[in-house]
């Protein structure tokens, strides 16, 4: 549709598809015979609609060439219409009110309705759509009676309307809608599910969601609730996916069918969300459409590359600052790499402008919690939560503030209020099973961990976890065994995060139990490697030197490990140990490596110099006297052994030996 | 055999090496490379004042008769010689590449490393990701010192590590991993990107891997000096450094030697660098033997005016104890170069421990004039505090010589030695531990720790820091004396017997007084119920009376212990002999002495009628 923006003089019409199809018909194209807009000029009879699902069909097929030939009715319609457009509600109220009075059309009922509730005036809405029994005969009338109830939150009322159930359901499913709007039935589908949704009845929901998808894949917005609200496993996502039919968005069904793909979960067939980006971006173009990069950056974030995702989702944000599907990512990115000075100036522009969203105090959380103010952070998470109940992230937010603080109780209810909201995602199991064990609870803890293993079995930080509780049970074969899959798993992501280092701690510490030292050490190596001030690997790598009987190098990692933090019992015990075994030769057999025995290479290294100094010495001894070489000696001690130097500097002085020196003022140096 | 040609390559490789070690901001190797190229025999000198040049000139003039040639317009290096290839050269780049990283080095060169890195982002060329990562590394050690407060200041942990290390290292794995697919380079085998890693791994304690990495890049780049530093800081062990060494040697015979057009009489340039290296080693491990004295001798006759090498060979006196010959030798190299503060503070240990007071003054207002924010000049002010007792001055000189640069060697044992003397064990002790993790081959330290573990009454510690002194210095008796005496305290007696006679070993070489170690010896004997070694030992005590004249504590117990045995053993005469000239000692000991020699006197003429 390639209409120039309308000036002052014109309406909106000039840039609705009313217009601009009329336009194109006159230009002799008559391949479109419904206009896509719901048209007041409607003039057919209104139960001629009750045997479609869409409103589409209200509109005629009739031609008509200009306003000029239109009857003063119809007139008046178009004149609502574009008040209402224009949102001027008092006038489209106004005029909306006289057209039905003079005509006493449905059509005209519905239309004013829709007037009232675009004005927020819910309940005469609902009125007049229930005046004439209206919204029992026409599919469209019940939607919006529907959408006027759970605006005034009356749910029970609403699903009655709406049915508990689809009473399409047998008879509609391969009709296909000619019109290219979205199908009536699928929005009302997409209502239930909201209503159920609301009614906490999460499952119910899903069912309707999914439904409201495959009635009609056009129907975005039950899409959208599903994939946002982890309403669905990663591998229910996939299959309704496969099941989704795009036939009816006809030449956009491939794109349609890509843009979806590059929305749902990165956790599977990761080939086939690359092969969508690259076509989207190749063929579509889409480089740089918000939501081809989102996917992009979602990817990154689930392979924990974080600063890869910032870079992303700063990009979106420079052209949409406030870009609501990005922030919770963003925000993310921003605890996870300490950008708290960002997370400020997002908070504050988001206080700002929408001081009523519930992203709004996350972000504001997100920051208190970043800056380790725990209880200002959860008194804003709770607050988002209350903003939008359906906000999962407040909700594990607010669990985490618990957390932080050691609250066991308190963050496992607020975990488990979150795994309600989030059924599709493995995260609140996971954080809840990671609360059992921090109590002690191994069997609580392994369960939740199991089901959050069901949901997604490739998360390496849940397999660490799940890891961590076979190594406290003590079977340190499906220990190890969980801990080589996290990995297999982390390498999979190619990340690099905290989760991998634990990983390589734990399965060194598997190996150091099952006695398998030089495995256990590349692994801690590797771990050294990316964050060395932990003093626990130092003392476990300690512990392994011990019992291999280097002694040497276990006190060298036991002083690292002080080092780092000077209070750690455990590598203060081993260390007394270790000394005790450096002194005594044979206390667990290493009888042959007492500290001479291993120096001993160290020693004859030195034997050349040695000889040379006994030929010098000798030579010495030829030709001088030995008189002054005592003297001499003690001067060497000097450095290392003070307190004899300073004697011997004292008594010299006394001895006034060195009087030469007149410098004692000579050094003023100012600081 | 062609000595001037093998010159010539020198210098043309040195050349290079300043240049290219410049480019890239690895100023202390560029440094050092120039200063080679300039302490390098002129030309005519070599030559035997042969025909064509001036046949009069002598050193001195050589250098500063430059006036009238500073102006050439020859090109006299032979660029088309076979012999003079470049060893290691950056790939060619587009010159806009070119212009982004001058101005990316123009910026490391002022300093601003953040903007230095941001500006090489996303360039793919090594040089570029070179300066990239290296200046990303430095400014976030400038940002962690900025945290510190001060050396040993509130945030001055031991943990404060540089948080850029692990992603450095990350990114450089990465590249060495994916270098397969590249097509104009191999990352991994890049010299300098395998320099910055080894200095990373080094930071992060990855000794072993981090002394593989170096060593790999100077296969490829011998010239890079500063990568030497970083190798040998890293050795701490002597058998393993010499193994190194000769690996070195081998695989340069092999890559440079066998050249078919390399004439075998010649020494090539890199193996002059491996005989510096070689002499540094043994220097750092007070190391002497004949061969390293013809090895520096036949060097300084090729860099008659290299301050280095002057100053290694006086680091090499400083450690066999010849302190004369070694001040003479700073003196030297400051008269041949009077502002090169490097190695100063070395130069006011010297000074110190001959207590040559005044001229340590003067050194130190001398080096105050010169530069007064070195950590040098520091060094030996801090010295010169310490050599007056003022410890508090010498301590906050120290402390301000490791805010100018914390790596500096010497100064945290010296503080920690500060330390002690105001009886504040706890500083100490964090001094030394620092110092030790600094340079691991500072055996001071190591002593250092051990002794305030003694202080503290802590000797299963002490014990394991005098070993690893030991370790690094076998060659010390104080140190062996030291364990010797930890042994005994731990009731190890067969330890500590091995450790004394070590020191009677070392003595020996010296022909020292060893009447205290016998009696030491003795005694521990005892403890072990040998009385045979006992009776051997408290004569060797009593020798050391005899042959050297001494007479101490020791040699009169032995005296007493030696005839209140013969006595035992009835030998009257011997015991009378032992305890008649008893004069030195408590009042106690000479009554006890005088009573037994009674009594052997009135055995031996009880016995005598019997006869």
């Amino acid at each position: 549709m390639t209409n120039e923006s309308p000036s002052h003089h014109n309406s909106t019409l000039t840039i609705s598809p009313l217009i601009a199809n009329r336009t194109r018909d006159i230009g002799g194209t008559p391949s479109y015979n419904q206009p896509l807009f719901p048209s007041p000029l409607a003039a057919t009879p209104f139960r001629d609609t009750s045997e479609s699902n869409s409103i589409r069909n209200l509109s005629t097929t009739k031609d008509n060439g200009s306003t000029s030939n239109l009857s003063a009715a119809e007139k008046l319609r178009l004149w609502r219409h574009d008040a209402l457009m224009q949102h001027h509600y008092r006038t489209a109220e106004y005029i909306g009110d006289k057209v039905l009075s003079l005509t006493d059309d449905p059509n005209d009922a519905f239309w004013l309705a829709q007037v009232h509730y675009s004005n927020g005036n819910y309940y005469r809405a609902r009125k007049l759509l229930s005046f004439k029994n209206l919204d029992a005969t026409s599919v469209s009338c019940r939607y919006l009676t529907v959408l006027c109830l759970m605006k005034l939150e009356k749910w029970d009322e609403a699903l009655d309307v709406v049915g508990e159930t689809n009473p399409f359901k047998n008879e509609s499913q391969n009709i296909r809608n000619t019109d290219g709007g979205i199908k009536l039935e699928a929005s009302l589908c997409f209502l239930r599910g909201q209503i159920y949704s609301n009614q906490n009845n999460l499952e119910r929901a899903k069912e309707c969601y999914k439904e409201a998808v495959l009635v009609d894949v056009k129907c975005f917005e039950a899409f959208d609730e599903l994939i946002r609200n982890d309403l669905l496993t990663p591998f229910e996502e996939w299959e309704l996916l496969s099941l989704l039919d795009f036939s009816d968005v006809e030449e956009n069904s491939e794109l349609i069918k890509l843009l979806y793909t590059s929305r749902i979960n990165k956790y599977l067939n990761t080939e086939k969300y690359e092969e969508a980006q690259i076509i989207l971006k190749e063929d579509y173009n889409l480089k740089q459409n918000t939501d081809v990069v989102l996917g992009k950056a979602d990817l990154f974030f689930i392979q924990c590359k974080f600063q890869n995702c910032l870079e992303l989702c700063e990009e979106i944000l420079k052209n949409d600052e406030l870009n609501f599907q990005v922030l919770p990512i963003y925000l993310a990115c921003l605890h996870e790499l300490g950008g708290k000075n960002k997370l400020f100036l997002t908070a504050h522009k988001l206080a700002q402008h929408y001081p009523k969203k519930s992203i709004t105090w996350l972000a504001v959380g997100i920051y208190y919690f970043a800056i380790d103010r725990i209880s200002d952070a959860r008194k804003f998470f709770s607050k988002a939560s209350i903003l939008d109940p359906n906000c999962g992230q407040a909700w594990i937010g607010f669990a985490h503030t618990f957390a932080a603080e050691g609250e066991h109780e308190q963050a496992i209810a607020a975990y488990s209020t979150a795994s309600r909201f989030f059924p599709g995602t493995h995260l609140p199991n996971l954080f809840l099973g990671m609360q059992y064990l921090q109590m002690g609870n191994l069997t609580l803890a392994s369960e939740y961990l199991l089901s959050s293993y069901s949901i997604c079995s490739v998360d390496p930080l849940l397999l660490n976890e799940m890891g961590v509780i076979y190594y406290h049970k003590n079977e340190l074969t499906s220990a190890e065994n969980y801990f080589t899959q996290a990995l297999l798993a982390s390498k999979n992501l190619g990340s690099d995060s905290k989760a991998w280092i634990s990983v390589h701690a734990n399965l060194g510490h598997v190996y150091r139990k099952t006695g398998f030292y030089s495995k256990a050490l590349a692994s801690f190596e590797k771990v050294l490697k990316f964050s060395n001030n932990d003093s626990n690997i130092y003392s476990a790598i300690g512990l392994i030197y011990l019992k291999a009987g280097d002694v040497t190098k276990s006190i060298e990692n036991l002083h690292y490990a002080l080092a780092i933090n000077s209070n750690d019992p455990v590598a203060a015990d081993l260390l007394k140990r270790a000394l005790d075994e450096n002194c005594s030769i044979d206390i667990q057999s290493h009888t042959n490596n007492d500290f001479f025995a291993r120096s001993k290479d160290i020693f004859s290294a030195n034997n050349a110099t040695y000889a040379y100094r006994q030929q010098q010495a000798n030579k010495n001894s030829l030709k001088t006297p030995l008189t002054n070489k005592h003297r001499n000696i003690n001067q060497i001690n000097n450095r290392n052994t003070l307190n004899s130097s300073i004697d011997q500097v004292a008594a010299d002085l006394i001895n006034g030996e060195d009087s030469s020196d007149d410098g004692d003022d000579v050094m003023e140096l100012s600081d | 055999m062609n000595q001037s040609l093998e010159l010539d390559h020198l210098k043309f490789q040195l050349r290079e090496a300043t240049e290219l070690l410049g480019s890239l901001g690895l100023y202390q190797g560029s440094k050092w490379c120039a200063e080679a190229l300039n302490g390098i025999i002129s030309n005519d000198l070599s030559k035997n004042l042969s025909s064509d040049k001036k046949s009069d000139s002598d050193e001195t003039l050589s250098i500063y008769d430059l006036e009238d040639n500073e102006y050439d317009n020859n090109e006299t290096t032979p660029v088309n010689d076979p012999l003079y290839n470049v060893i290691f050269k950056f790939p060619k780049v587009q010159s806009k590449i070119n212009d982004k990283y001058q101005f990316a080095k123009s910026l490391f060169d002022c300093k601003e490393f953040d903007r230095c890195s941001q500006t090489l982002n996303g360039l793919k060329s090594s040089k570029c990701i070179f300066l990239r990562l290296y200046s990303k590394f430095l400014s976030h050690e400038k940002k962690k010192e900025e945290e510190t407060e001060g050396v040993l200041g509130q945030n001055d942990n031991y943990n404060s590590t540089n948080p850029s290390i692990p992603l450095i290292l990350k990114e450089l794995d990465q590249l060495f991993d994916e270098n397969n697919n590249h097509k104009f380079e191999n990352y991994s085998e890049n010299p300098f990107l395998l320099y910055l890693k080894g200095i990373l791994l080094l930071r992060q304690k990855f000794n072993s891997l981090a002394q593989q990495t170096l060593i790999k890049s100077l296969k490829i780049y011998p010239f890079n000096w500063s990568c030497w530093v970083e190798l040998i800081s890293s050795l701490n062990n002597l058998d393993q450094s010499l193994q190194i060494l000769k690996d070195f040697e081998s695989f340069f015979e092999i890559k440079f030697l066998n050249k078919s057009n390399f004439n075998n009489n010649q020494i090539h340039p890199i193996q002059i660098i491996v005989k510096i290296v070689k002499i540094v080693i043994n220097q750092e491990f007070f190391q002497q033997s004949m061969e390293l004295y013809d090895d520096l001798n036949y060097l300084l006759q090729i860099f008659p005016n290299f301050s280095y090498l002057k100053t290694q060979k006086a680091l090499i006196s400083y450690h066999s104890m010849d302190y004369q010959e070694a001040e003479d030798l700073f003196d030297d190299i400051l008269t041949n170069d009077p502002l090169r503060l490097d190695d100063m503070d070395i130069y006011s240990n010297i000074l110190y421990v001959m207590e040559k007071k005044s001229k340590l003054s003067y050194l130190a207002q001398f080096a105050s004039s010169i530069d007064r924010f070195r950590s040098e000049t520091c060094c030996i002010v801090a010295n010169y505090y310490s050599l007056k007792f003022e410890h508090e001055k010498a301590i906050m000189y120290y402390r301000r010589a490791l805010t100018l640069n914390r790596n500096c060697l010497s100064a945290w044992t010296l503080m920690g030695h500060e330390f002690v003397e105001l009886k504040n064990s706890h500083a100490a002790i964090e001094s030394y531990r620092r110092a030790v993790d600094t340079n691991i081959k500072d055996f001071k330290a190591w002593y250092g720790l051990g002794q305030a573990y003694e202080v503290l009454d802590m000797h299963l510690y002490s014990l394991y820091y005098y070993q690893r002194a030991c370790t690094l210095k076998p060659l010390d008796k104080r140190i062996w004396q030291a364990l010797g005496n930890c042994y005994e305290k731990l009731n190890k007696f067969k330890d500590s017997i091995k450790s004394y006679k070590k020191v009677l070993n070392l003595n020996e070489v010296e022909n020292f007084d060893n009447s205290s170690i016998f009696f030491k010896l003795a005694l521990l004997y005892e403890k072990l119920l040998n009385s045979d070694k006992v009776y051997e030992f408290m004569k060797l005590c009593y020798n050391e009376e005899i042959n050297l004249n001494v007479k101490n504590d020791e040699t009169a117990k032995a005296r007493l212990w030696l005839s209140k045995f013969e006595i035992k053993n009835k030998n009257f005469e011997l015991a009378y002999n032992y305890a008649s000239d008893f004069n030195h000692g408590t009042s106690q000991e000479i009554e006890e002495a005088r009573s037994i020699a009674r009594e052997a006197r009135n055995r031996i003429n009880s016995k005598l009628p019997n006869l």
